[in-house]
């Protein structure tokens, strides 16, 4: 099949049928190494995983993704890059990298915008955003859909919750935006310092009350208080916020009892979910992990133009 | 001697019936006559100028030099010629600059710097408090006797308020009046665009209209206290405009401009553009009911002048994701054609006379009195002048700029209303 998208900045710009397409070659993908069959082989591209922002899990995820497919993979982070010790402008590390023979730039960074530049900078290399600033996550939402279709078959009709820090959350704004493509109903809670205040324009509906948000919702998605981005502090105290916001055994027992609870991780045990929840049988999150291996597996696939 | 012949005369008030001649001798307007009834004078250079308008020298009352600290950016000199080009024959250069222009010395450096370049006449505008710190005021009178025009901290607001009001009490019997940047610097900390729908979406950090607002009422409560004229400038949303109007129904000594790209361009754009940096600048581009609550207010004579906030960047400074960027946005060179052609494009919303003013009365009367003379084009007074042809159509082409900056919105885009001459004291400056 031949993939219509040359970067990947957000999933705003997919259709539908795009997101089934990722989900299926996911599928597929899964399916083939749990019968131990080789998956196709993408040998001699190169992939950059370039971390402008410090995050283990996406980059492992793509690094063993890229190795499934036979893609040589380089980590470039910027701790010790020429860009943090020499202060070389990003423009002319992305021209380094490209005339390294890179084909494909996975970006993570915390400027909002960043894959865009770099997409405009680069002159021949792909771009897929593994995270910008406070703005995108679209690998993030497509591992969450994958993870939420797997189990529920459709996500026609189905009420996806998300809490809590809407504002700073990249994963919301990206989750908000799928989830709804695939003909979900999605809504939010969470403090309302920590809701957008034109929320009209992410499409999503506010219930300040949690636990009427939960017994509404088949999908509780929990989002990390990102507590290092606030300059005034928006929450009294971990113990206050886990007692209104936070998914604990006591509300968990409101819920349907086929509802499943997502976190992107890194989870905050006892702030925003307990342990009893995080480790419980409702709670999707260690599948969301090995899930967006798949996904990103069947990305990376896509966007070097793999034959199936 | 110059003759600009067969022109339409707006004399800083009004455009007037007919068409004239105008004699330049030396470094003033000698005569205005209607045209056709102007000896002709052996040796003088006759233009002909036919059916385009003069105007006073356009006034840019809120322009970044960069110069001292930051040569790399923009230079007293190239500034000065920018504005010309661009239609300006005087600009007041922001003390924002490395070291803040904070005394007597560095205000004589910026006039002198300027004289010399041979531009567009620079006016200087002192700090309000020395290094900029929000802490003691700078020497005011002093700064006033080697020509400082305005006092401000823009760049960023007067923080402290008991400073401003200190501030605006002192320039009063100095006979020049505060400009205040109006921004509330906890509201938008961090602030990366307006708070509205794009920060919603984008999850840049939004900056609310109420950081604007409350900076707006509290020099509108002090000027009212005070009975102290104080000027806002870049005014860019509706809750600010309406304050001001109201308070200035109710005879507050308020005045305040706006920049052609508040006028032109709303937050659309940064998402439009893909994150753009060329689109971030503070205050940031607010939403489309604000562009029009701007160009309302322009219509019902709330705004007292278009001042460009030119802020010239190296490319290598603002070429960078956006959150990485410094805000500003470079216009001198384009921004009249700018405003004329959004003007025209809107199907001339203002009147053609309010609209000059805005260009020329208005911002003078921001100026202390002995400068008022500059937004008026008289027989007898200095012959800045500025000549626009509002049929032009012409391209921006930032390539062949004066200024040193090269970043900005309008480059290659075709517009409508260009300045075609400029004048300072009787030297064409810019004859296109």
């Amino acid at each position: 099949m031949e993939w219509r998208h040359k970067h990947l900045f957000d999933i705003d710009d997919w259709s539908r049928e795009d997101i089934e397409s990722v989900l299926n070659l996911a599928s597929e993908f899964e399916r083939r190494l749990d019968s131990k069959e080789s998956l196709p082989s993408l040998k001699g591209r190169t992939l950059v995983n370039f971390f402008l922002e410090s995050s283990t899990r996406t980059r492992v995820s793509f690094e063993i993704a890229a190795k499934l497919l036979g893609i040589n993979v380089m980590n470039w982070a910027t701790a010790s890059s020429s860009m943090a010790v020499k202060g070389e402008s990003l423009k002319d590390t992305v021209w380094t990298l490209e005339s390294m023979g890179v084909d494909m730039i996975v970006i993570r960074s915390s400027w909002v915008g960043a894959p865009q530049y770099i997409a405009r900078k680069a002159r021949r290399a792909r771009v897929i955003n593994a995270g910008d600033g406070t703005h995108a996550h679209p690998t993030q939402a497509l591992l969450d859909i994958y993870t939420a279709w797997k189990r529920f078959g459709s996500l026609e009709g189905k009420r996806v919750l998300i809490a809590g820090d809407i504002v700073q959350s990249r994963v919301a704004r990206s989750d908000i935006i799928g989830f709804k493509k695939m003909g979900a109903y999605v809504f939010v809670s969470g403090p309302r310092n920590m809701v957008p205040l034109h929320l009209d324009a992410l499409g999503v509906s506010y219930e300040p009350d949690f636990i009427k948000a939960v017994k509404e919702a088949d999908v509780i998605y929990l989002l990390r208080v990102q507590k290092e981005r606030w300059k005034a502090s928006a929450i009294p105290s971990d113990y206050e916020y886990h007692m209104n916001f936070g998914c604990r055994e006591e509300v968990l027992k409101e819920a349907k009892p086929e509802a499943i609870v997502m976190h992107p991780g890194p989870i905050n045990r006892g702030v925003e979910l307990s342990s009893e929840v995080a480790d419980g049988p409702q709670s999707l999150i260690l599948e969301q992990v090995r899930n967006g291996v798949m996904v990103r597996t069947a990305l990376l696939y896509l966007y070097l133009g793999g034959e199936r | 001697m110059i003759i600009l012949k067969g022109v339409k005369l707006f004399d800083g008030e009004r455009l007037r019936e007919g068409l004239y001649d105008l004699l330049i001798e030396g470094r003033i307007v000698k005569r205005i006559v209607p045209t056709g009834n102007m000896n002709m004078f052996e040796g003088a250079k006759v233009i002909d100028l036919s059916g385009k308008i003069a105007c006073p020298g356009f006034i840019d009352i809120h322009v970044h030099l960069r110069e001292p600290g930051g040569e790399w950016r923009e230079e007293i000199k190239s500034g000065a010629l920018a504005g010309a080009y661009g239609g300006f024959t005087t600009i007041v250069a922001m003390p924002n600059t490395n070291p803040p222009i904070d005394s007597p010395e560095l205000v004589r450096f910026v006039k002198l710097t300027g004289e010399r370049a041979k531009g567009a006449k620079v006016l200087p505008a002192g700090s309000v408090s020395k290094g900029r710190e929000g802490k003691e005021l700078t020497e005011m009178a002093r700064m006033v006797k080697e020509g400082a025009v305005l006092f401000t901290e823009d760049g960023s607001p007067t923080v402290r308020t008991d400073l401003l009001r200190s501030a605006m009490l002192y320039a009063k019997d100095l006979g020049v009046r505060i400009m205040e940047h109006p921004e509330d610097p906890y509201l938008s900390e961090n602030g990366q665009i307006n708070e509205g729908k794009v920060s919603a979406i984008s999850g840049l950090k939004g900056i609310p209209a109420t950081s604007e607002l409350i900076d707006v009422e509290r020099c509108i409560a002090l000027s009212r206290e005070l009975d102290v004229p104080i000027h806002i400038t870049h005014v860019s949303t509706a809750l600010a405009i309406r304050a001001i109007r109201k308070a200035k129904e109710e005879g507050v000594k308020v005045t305040c401009d706006v920049t052609p790209h508040h006028l032109t361009l709303d937050e659309s754009k940064i998402l439009e553009s893909g994150y753009d940096s060329v689109y971030k600048v503070r205050p940031p581009l607010r939403s489309l009911e604000d562009v029009e609550a701007l160009w309302d207010a322009l219509r019902n004579g709330v705004i007292d002048a278009i001042a460009t906030d030119h802020a010239p960047y190296h490319i290598d400074e603002k070429d960078l994701p956006f959150e990485e960027a410094p805000s500003g946005i470079a216009s001198l060179e384009c921004a009249v054609a700018v405003v004329l052609d959004a003007w025209e494009k809107r199907n001339r919303p203002v009147s053609l006379d309010r609209l000059l003013r805005l260009f020329t009365s208005g911002p003078s009367r921001v100026l202390p009195e002995s400068y008022r003379s500059l937004g008026y084009l008289r027989e007898g007074g200095f012959a800045d002048i500025t000549v626009i042809d509002l049929d032009k159509v012409s391209r921006v082409d930032v390539s062949t700029w004066k200024s040193k900056a090269r970043l900005t919105p309008w480059n290659g885009l075709s517009l409508k209303g260009w300045p075609i001459l400029t004048m300072v004291e009787g030297e064409i400056i810019n004859d296109i």
